[in-house]
């Protein structure tokens, strides 16, 4: 991570962790002004923060983690895209790939310690290898969600990023549908409840997945693309992206 | 809880060059059959190996004094994963290349190295694994093959199973227990073990596609020479297991299947039906994530971290994938599995070997169990 970022994190997260989703438009939003948030991508001149797209990942990200209430990733975008535009509607899918990515680690690092505070069977529910096995397909599904979101920054901050946002927030919205599930198994009953803190994370997941493309919309969208290249530009045309 | 900490890949400038001196290669060796092409790293074919020690494509990070060409991970990394995706049959060297290499580098002595290592870099010395033996598949730590000492050098006695290509191997990597009477990982050793050694015998066995890459092999009082020891008495589990991290992030965990998405694309055309075509996105997307994660081991081996957690990631997801693949196919497209277009071919194929996929290098269950105590689970 770059010095900025890392910065970046160092500012956002706790007043991310207290506001939490908890906080609204109304009554914090100057909070989250004060950091200069909302400018991140503006350039210096304009009065913004100079970010660029793996910063927005950052804020965007750790946004997810806190499941944060106020729509910063809206007023963030809206800076540099007009609403309606199909530019606007490709990074917000950006946006939602990296809040769902954050949101997948809260919810994994929830269940992880739920299973092994919680005793069943005079052990700890980690110990049992059906919990363990579940919980390494969590794992596996919030990286891959993470790492799609880095591989969008990456092509944004590249140029055109079309492909990369379409890929990445597909496989994030396939790995809301495996974590939410297994999150919410490993906490029975307790998960359920309104004053346990996992519905946050797993409904702002499910709204999520459907914002700004539901999984058919971005497949059929790549779908399309890859069979009008043809067979034999699919791999030279997928490393073209990064050579 | 981030277990996977991603990063913005720096691919080498030398990328495109390197892409297409594997094309040139391939381009002599002439077409591949498309059946051939799927899981093509298990498929040997010693020629194509040597064209490729010639294109000083083998070996590509190993000092230049042992025929290696000082290349960065990244670098050899699009090599391999260009050659994969374009079904070609890497399978003699594969293993020799990836790991058995490296190993001798890292822990053999001087006359070990320049026996075998410029040999390899050639694409002329080839490697087997001598790991699993019939009653040790999952549980490694319980290996009964021995190796006793006996004047100067040691006594080998003992069989190991499933080793792939060791038919067509010059030498293999055992793990072996040295001190009689211990238990699990303590007392185990690793031997280079030279394939023409007196005492040794190769049984083919045949898999359900009736294809023979995997063998018994069977060691009677194969009397090795002191050199034989790879690295330190004792010390085989700890050298054994840090193999596998090279073993296991591989492009060659996602890739074994991609000529069928290639052909799922091909036969598809213009007038594909939404199911087609979101399964072509979503495999397309999924081929992508992939590729990243993958890449993004080597980039963490390559400055000398330890990446073994996210190394099993990216085998479990990547497993998952290639082995979804054929049946995802299957599912979708109407076809004859007897039939003789090309997609009918490689899905007959590929349904049959996928099983394989979450076997080989460690099962599904074995990895998502390392997984959970990389969690802090266990
Ligand atoms: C194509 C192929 C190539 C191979 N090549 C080589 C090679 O070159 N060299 C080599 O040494 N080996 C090789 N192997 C062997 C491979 O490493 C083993 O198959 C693997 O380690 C599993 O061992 P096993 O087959 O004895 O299955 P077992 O260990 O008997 O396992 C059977 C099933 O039980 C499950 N299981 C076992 N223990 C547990 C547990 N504790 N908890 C939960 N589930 C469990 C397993 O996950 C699996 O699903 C190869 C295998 C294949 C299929």
């Amino acid at each position: 991570m770059s010095d900025t970022r890392r910065m970046l994190a160092e500012m956002a997260d706790p007043l991310f962790a207290e506001l939490g989703f908890e906080a609204d438009d109304a009554r914090d939003w100057a909070r989250v002004e004060d950091l200069g948030l909302p400018l991140l991508l503006l350039s210096e001149e304009d009065g913004g923060f100079g970010g660029n797209w793996q910063d927005a990942l950052t804020v965007f990200r750790l946004a997810g983690y806190h499941a944060l209430g106020p729509s910063l990733p809206e007023a963030i975008v809206a800076k540099v895209a007009s609403q309606g535009s199909d530019a606007h509607f490709q990074l917000m899918a950006f946006a939602r790939t990296a809040q769902i990515a954050g949101a997948l680690d809260a919810a994994l690092r929830l269940s992880v310690d739920y299973a092994n505070e919680r005793q069943q069977f005079g052990r700890p529910l980690g110990k049992f290898q059906a919990v363990q096995q579940s919980l390494a397909t969590f794992a596996c599904e919030a990286a891959a969600a993470n790492c799609a979101a880095v591989g969008a920054a990456q092509a944004l901050d590249r140029g055109d990023a079309a492909f990369e946002i379409a890929a990445a927030k597909l496989r994030a919205n396939q790995a809301v549908g495996v974590g939410t599930r297994v999150a919410h198994q490993v906490h029975g009953a307790i998960g359920f409840t309104q004053e346990y803190s996992l519905h946050h994370l797993t409904r702002r997941l499910w709204q999520w997945r459907s914002d700004f493309g539901h999984d058919a919309y971005w497949s059929g969208v790549l779908g399309k693309s890859v069979i009008e290249r043809g067979a034999d530009n699919f791999w030279p045309d997928l490393v073209a992206r990064t050579d | 809880m981030q277990t996977f900490e991603p990063e913005a890949i720096d691919w080498p400038d030398t990328a495109g060059a390197l892409r297409d001196r594997v094309r040139g290669v391939l381009a002599d060796h002439g077409p591949l059959d498309p059946v051939l092409r799927a899981n093509s790293w298990t498929k040997p074919d010693p020629e194509f190996s040597r064209r490729l020690g010639e294109a000083d494509l083998l070996g590509m990070t190993w000092p230049r004094e042992y025929g290696g060409h000082e290349a960065s991970q990244l670098e050899r990394y699009v090599v391999i994963e260009e050659l994969l995706a374009a079904g070609a049959p890497v399978g003699a060297h594969w293993i020799a290349d990836r790991q058995s290499g490296p190993l001798i580098l890292r822990y053999g002595d001087e006359a070990m190295k320049r026996r075998w290592v410029p040999a390899i870099a050639r694409g002329e010395a080839f490697a087997c694994i001598g790991l699993s033996e019939p009653s040790s598949g999952s549980d490694l730590a319980s290996v009964r093959t021995s190796a006793r000492r006996e004047g100067e050098g040691w006594v080998l006695n003992g069989q190991k199973v499933w080793t792939t290509g060791a038919h067509v191997a010059h030498f293999m990597i055992a793990l072996v227990r040295t001190e009689p009477g211990s238990e699990r990982q303590r007392g185990l050793s690793q031997f280079l073990v030279p394939m023409d050694t007196p005492g040794i015998s190769v049984k083919p066995i045949i898999d359900l596609t009736g294809a023979h890459e995997f063998n018994e092999v069977f060691f009677e009082n194969v009397g090795l020479s002191p050199d034989a020891l790879l690295g330190t008495e004792g010390d085989g589990w700890a050298q054994a297991t840090a193999e596998l991290s090279l073993e296991r992030s591989g492009p060659e965990r996602y890739l074994s299947s991609m000529v069928l998405l290639l052909e799922l694309i091909r036969v598809a055309g213009d007038d594909a039906g939404p199911s087609v075509r979101e399964l072509a996105g979503r495999l397309a997307a999924e081929a992508w994530t992939l590729r990243l994660m993958s890449a993004s081991v080597a980039a963490k081996l390559a400055r000398g971290e330890d990446a073994s957690l996210e190394a099993t990631i990216v085998k479990d997801l990547g497993n998952s994938y290639e082995q979804a693949i054929p049946e995802l196919v299957h599912r979708t497209v109407a076809m004859d599995l007897d039939g003789p277009d090309v997609l009918s071919m490689v899905t007959a194929y590929l349904l049959q070997v996928s099983p394989s996929f979450s076997l080989r290098g460690g099962t599904r269950e074995i990895i998502r169990g390392i997984i959970a105590r990389g969690l802090g689970l266990r």
